[in-house]
């Protein structure tokens, strides 16, 4: 079947699964996630063909005389298509189990299968109009399904998504209007032959626009409030794809315009993209860091996460303006192998998160412990996606930011002293956030499986359902085998990379090796994996010979003697970031507050009362103030809707009057 | 010439150490480790003046290495030393900012130095290292005055900007006109003996030599 | 042959560790364990019964063989006597940063696997030395990485066979202080106490008994050999032999044990001068290091040597 087929097939399993959530009975809802996961599969045997460089036509709808809905699709495209694909398939499988006892489960499946149309339909489009309609759609839908479970703390989160996410449309609309004006063309290959010819102030606006309207959806600092916010409220399958696949149409976005549209670009362009990157993807772990519930750690990392792409993408705009293209192909292709694996290890710990809540009905670290005994796979599934996350080998996080560390340290060849400083510097960054991710991780998996139950929410909990550990399987063996087979992403990235670019080979990469030829570096993964796996087997072997078979007894823990340890005795969250958020104090601003109430003043104590807590900064110092001024602004504004008729009609006068005035 | 080599190489050492010495102020805590900072740097100065000296030859640079080791490595610090005896209690360095943020500025200060002036200028090589490495330790000095409210700090920063001074000029004339260095010397001695009295008798007279409180001697 | 080179590592640490407590005993003025005392500890620890604790999970009996591993893999990469071994093809310096980064987060999750209050402060004091630490080695390893043009850890050592300029004392420098951290001696911790303010180590070790805990610490022997050895082939690698005759190998092995040699002597002359510092006052001395490797970046860049 050639690929139109597979593609077509795909789409309308999709919609085939909408219609069907809101027709079957009731029982049968979850099911048709299983229609939702066949599309997925078909879309990513097309997804593979597009980026192997097939050529696709999908036929353009028609709205008016002069508009039309168009759409293209090239190696970019069918890269992220795969990407958003492969997380469908297997959050649809989650969902089966996921979503058997939720209200609303025909609404749910609805908006589900129509949020991943419109994502398709963002990635896939050919003009300006369907790129506006789609994004639109997508932040329409995914507002529905934040606020799915009708609760307040969702209904708030669901404001402040809306809000951001129109700022940054409206400034997506400001930047295409100023394509459509300076090039005349409404499609994207129109568009892009204009480019070249553009002054340079209209190409400097074009960029500062399109960092900001598509930061706002990518989630880089400043602009990353949303995120906490939206991200938990959601149920948690919606979750894992907003996280693991929505927020990178941001990144596909920008990548269009900036690489792809705006062809050649100047110098400064890609260091500011590296100092963007490398100060959200720090600032965001940093406050990860702090928190002690769950899905707003995760999503906070989502943030940092999005740092280190545009660390990649920085370095790679930046040897474009200098010539170096295979560089640049090289910085690109590492950009986007983090894209992929992160959709891939980020949706895996969304979906653990969501399989600790639905059995223990908290998200609260502090009330869980030891339940790595009672739900064994999900343990395994966190381990593998907290592993993978770290950038420890031999998963697929370390080849990416392997990939990413050779980017930067190539960018010592670029001619400009301040490209020679930024670059090792943004390395250092880069291992900065690994190591602060690494302790945020260690805390996580081990407050929240290790140990003893802290509260009677964990001692109860059992192992999620089939499905769900499905779901999660799939993408740990994904992780896996990216990173140990690093030669089939690579394939899937580099013919979009060589494409916007310009350059070829740089990178050679064989079955179970990647190499670099500028700088001779060389890695592979799954050598390492398996000297690790035969010494293991040899230091067994030699242990064994040396101390004869030994007694193993088990007790309670030693802990230099002490007796009665139980489970408040352990470290909590708070106190395991406690040095961390002592050395960057200057950041995180705590304060604490100990209240201590007496029987008899001082010498009996009745109760100690400990709050602490950290200054968010952005919301403080910015968004507040920012939805303050909004908020008189527009109650200043409301004054003109008084509800009498007779101000309505004399405004209707002053118009009329006006536009025989000035009208033409 | 395997002779010229090896010097090249010791040159670019010791202009290294000489940017060290005036970025560890930032580090210190004491007035004395701040003098023996002071010391070191004039002493890398005076060697380094010898050994371009014994590479070009010119005997004037001896003389002004040897000038510079008895002045600012021996007779200034023995002021210095002398003043901060005096001092009694109050031995500690007053920084406005952290040392982390202290050491933080200067490698930024030290990063803009490089940046901007790195191309465009007219000298190469030897000369440029070394101009870069003066006018850093300049700023240095300079960012030391502002941050320190010792007034004896002051002093110091003023004499290692001075230092940074007369190596810049003397990697861009390869020997500064002896007269004017002299007298510039002579200058600097002047206002550390002054300030040195002035110090002892601020102290004596309002009861701490912190700069913040000559504010009260207004209106 | 010169694929057996890493056994160098694994067998000859616990002597290494040995010679620096010799030393350092004989610069306290005592007489001190004998040199080969680790080896004889290593077989006594295996000989004996295992006690574990009940909280624990399979995480407590995978982090040992996890770490022995990993440190045993990293002494693959690196080149000790000859550069001819092809295991250089696994990874390079970043390679072997990670490596050791995927030891130290099971060794954290096995100290808060066991539920006691012990544990958690190791796993928490040892990443946070992490954080500290890691950007610090980043920077000075790019800066000796660019200036050989490949992060290959056989390349560095071949092409800075003769090499000795500013920037490299200066990142030097800030990876001697990256190693004390990293090996937790002091200032930075006291890898002779075992009571609990002192300890970041051996409060992640302080569950393991048996053969569990001989891994545990020959690993902590191994990577401190494994990180004298990276320093020696990445900013002085003179003497090391390119080929596999005889004679080059004789002569690379003396220079690379008068090295370590070396080494230890500066290790034992810093633990027995300095005292530990307060665990709060860490991020000065860190700091300071990070200064000195971002001077050795522009140093190499202002210089170009």
């Amino acid at each position: 079947m050639g690929i139109e087929n597979y593609f077509t097939i795909g789409i309308l399993f999709f919609l085939f699964g909408a219609v069907m959530s809101c027709i079957v009975p009731r029982k049968a809802k979850n099911h048709t996630y299983v229609l939702s996961a066949i599309g997925a599969v078909n879309l990513i045997i097309s997804g593979l063909y597009l980026s192997a460089g097939a050529q696709i036509h999908i036929p353009s709808i028609p709205i008016s005389s002069t508009l039309e809905f168009s759409f293209q699709g090239d190696a970019l495209s069918g890269f992220f298509l795969t990407v958003i694909s492969i997380l469908t398939l297997s959050v649809s499988i989650y969902s089966i189990g996921y979503t058997k006892n939720i209200d609303n489960k025909g609404l749910m499946g609805f908006l589900y299968n129509l949020f991943i149309l419109s994502m398709y339909a963002v990635i896939l489009s050919g003009n300006i109009i369907t790129f506006l309609i789609s994004w639109e759609t997508m932040s329409v839908v995914s507002y529905f399904l934040v606020t799915f479970d009708r609760d307040a703390k969702s209904a708030r989160a669901g404001l402040i998504y809306a809000v951001m996410t129109h700022i940054g449309t409206a400034f997506i609309i400001a930047l295409f209007l100023i394509l459509y004006k300076n090039t005349g063309h409404m499609d994207f290959p129109g568009i892009k032959t204009f480019t070249a010819s553009l002054p340079d102030d209209i190409k400097t606006i074009v960029f500062i626009f399109s960092i900001i309207g598509f930061g706002t959806k990518a989630g880089i600092v400043p602009l990353h409030a949303w995120l906490p916010k939206a991200h938990p409220a959601a149920p948690s399958n919606i979750s894992a794809l907003m996280s693991g696949v929505m927020i990178k149409t941001g990144i596909y976005g920008f990548i269009r315009i900036t690489m792809d549209m705006m062809g050649n670009s100047p110098d400064w362009w890609g260091i500011t993209i590296i100092v963007i990157g490398a100060v959200s993807s720090i600032i965001g772990v940093l406050y990860a860091l702090m928190e002690h519930d769950l899905k707003r750690l995760l999503a906070y990392h989502s943030v940092e996460n999005i740092g280190i792409i545009l660390l990649g993408l920085g370095a790679s705009m930046m040897f474009r303006s200098n010539g170096f293209y295979s560089l640049s192909a090289i910085a690109l292709t590492a950009g986007l192998y983090h894209t992929l694996n992160h959709a891939v290890f980020k949706g895996l710990l969304f979906l653990g998160a969501g399989s600790i809540m639905h059995a223990t009905h908290t998200g609260n670290m502090e009330d869980l412990g030891g339940l790595i005994k009672l739900m064994p796979y999900t343990a395994v599934a966190f381990l593998i996606g907290s592993v993978s996350i770290c950038a420890l080998p031999p998963f697929n996080g370390f080849v990416s930011e392997w990939l990413t560390y050779q980017s930067l340290l190539l960018g010592f060849k670029s001619s400009s002293i301040a490209s020679k400083i930024i670059s090792p510097l943004g390395g250092a960054a880069l291992a900065l956030t690994g190591a602060l991710a690494a302790a945020c991780f260690v805390k996580a998996f081990g407050i929240v499986f290790l140990g003893t139950p802290r509260s009677s929410h964990a001692e109860n909990a059992g192992e999620s359902p089939l499905s769900m550990v499905a779901g999660m399987g799939i993408l740990a063996g994904l992780c896996l085998i990216f990173g140990i087979f690093p030669d089939a992403a690579i394939r899937m990235a580099s013919p979009s990379a060589f494409q916007l670019t310009g350059g070829s080979y740089g990178l050679a990469s064989g079955n179970w090796f990647l190499h670099i030829n500028e700088t001779v570096a060389t890695l592979s993964p799954i050598s390492i994996l398996i000297t690790v796996i035969v010494l293991s087997l040899a230091s067994i072997v030699f242990i064994l010979s040396v101390g004869g078979k030994r007694k193993t007894t088990y007790s309670d823990s030693w802990d230099c003697g002490m007796i009665a340890l139980n489970a408040r005795m352990q470290y909590t969250a708070t106190a395991f970031t406690k040095p961390i958020r002592m050395i960057f104090r200057r950041i995180y601003l705590p304060w604490r507050e100990i209240k201590v109430s007496y029987h008899v003043k001082p010498f009996f104590v009745k109760s100690i009362r400990y709050s602490g807590e950290i200054t968010p900064f952005f919301e403080k110092y910015i968004y507040e103030p920012v939805t303050t001024l909004i908020h008189i602004f527009a109650g200043k504004v409301r004054m003109l809707q008084s509800g009498s008729l007779h101000l309505y009609l004399l405004y209707i006068l002053i118009t009329l009057i006006l536009l025989l005035i000035f009208g033409d | 010439m395997k002779n010229w080599i090896h010097v090249f190489s010791v040159i670019d050492f010791i202009s290294v150490g000489i940017l060290l010495t005036a970025i560890a102020m930032n580090g210190l805590r004491r007035l004395e480790s701040y003098v023996r900072a002071y010391i070191f740097n004039s002493l890398l100065l005076s060697l380094l003046i010898a050994i371009v000296a014994f590479m070009i030859g010119g005997t004037h640079l001896y003389i002004a290495s040897v000038t510079t080791l008895v002045s600012k490595g021996i007779a200034i610090p023995l002021l210095l030393k002398k003043i901060v005896r005096q001092m009694k209690v109050t031995r500690d360095v007053e920084p406005y900012i952290s040392n982390t943020l202290s050491l933080t500025i200067s490698g930024i200060l030290v990063a803009v130095v490089y940046t901007s002036l790195s191309e465009g200028i007219f000298v190469t090589g030897f000369s440029k290292n070394v101009l870069q490495i003066s006018i850093a330790v300049i700023l240095i000095g300079l960012f030391i005055m502002i941050t320190r409210k010792k007034a004896i700090t002051q002093v110091i920063g003023l004499l290692f900007m001075e230092n940074g001074l007369f190596l810049a000029g003397f990697s861009l004339t390869f020997g500064m006109p002896i007269i004017i260095e002299l007298g510039v010397l002579f200058d600097m001695l002047m206002g550390v003996i002054i300030l040195g009295i002035f110090s002892v008798q601020i102290k004596r007279a309002f009861a701490s030599a912190d700069l913040d409180k000559l504010t009260i001697l207004k209106g | 042959m010169e694929y057996l080179q890493f056994m160098i590592i694994i067998l000859c640490s616990p002597l290494i560790q040995g010679v620096i407590k010799k030393l350092k005993a004989n610069m306290q003025g005592r007489v001190g364990p004998g040199i080969f005392q680790p080896y004889y500890d290593l077989i006594r620890l295996c000989r004996k019964d295992m006690v574990i604790s009940s909280v624990a999970s399979w995480i407590f009996r995978a982090t040992p063989y996890i770490v022995f591993t990993s440190t045993a893999a990293a002494a693959m990469i690196v080149p000790v006597l000859t550069t001819s071994s092809r295991f250089g093809v696994m990874g390079d310096v970043i390679a072997l940063i990670y490596l050791f980064a995927l030891g130290r987060f099971f060794m954290a999750l096995a100290g808060l696997d066991t539920g006691t209050a012990f544990g958690g402060e190791g796993s928490s004091r040892e990443m946070t030395v992490a954080i500290l630490v890691e950007p610090m080695m980043m920077l000075s390893i790019f800066t000796a990485a660019i200036s050989a043009g490949s992060t290959n850890v056989i390349r560095i050592a071949e092409t800075h066979s003769i090499y000795y300029s500013p920037s490299h004392v200066l990142a030097l420098s800030a990876f001697l202080i990256a190693i004390i951290a990293e090996t937790g001696r002091i200032p930075v911790d006291n890898p002779d106490t075992h009571l609990e303010l002192t300890m970041i180590h051996e409060g992640m070790l302080l569950e393991y008994s048996g053969r569990y805990l001989a891994l545990m610490e020959w690993a902590h022997y191994m990577k401190q050999m494994l990180l004298f050895t990276i320093a020696i082939d990445i900013f002085f690698p003179v003497g090391i032999a390119n080929t596999m005759e005889v004679y080059s190998i004789a002569v690379s092995s003396a220079a690379y044990f008068l090295k370590i040699l070396f080494m230890s002597v500066l290790m034992a002359l810093i633990e027995s001068t300095r005292a530990k510092m307060r665990f709060f006052q860490l991020p000065s001395l860190l700091g300071v290091a990070f200064v000195l490797a971002v001077l050795s970046l522009l140093t190499y860049i202002m210089m170009g040597k």
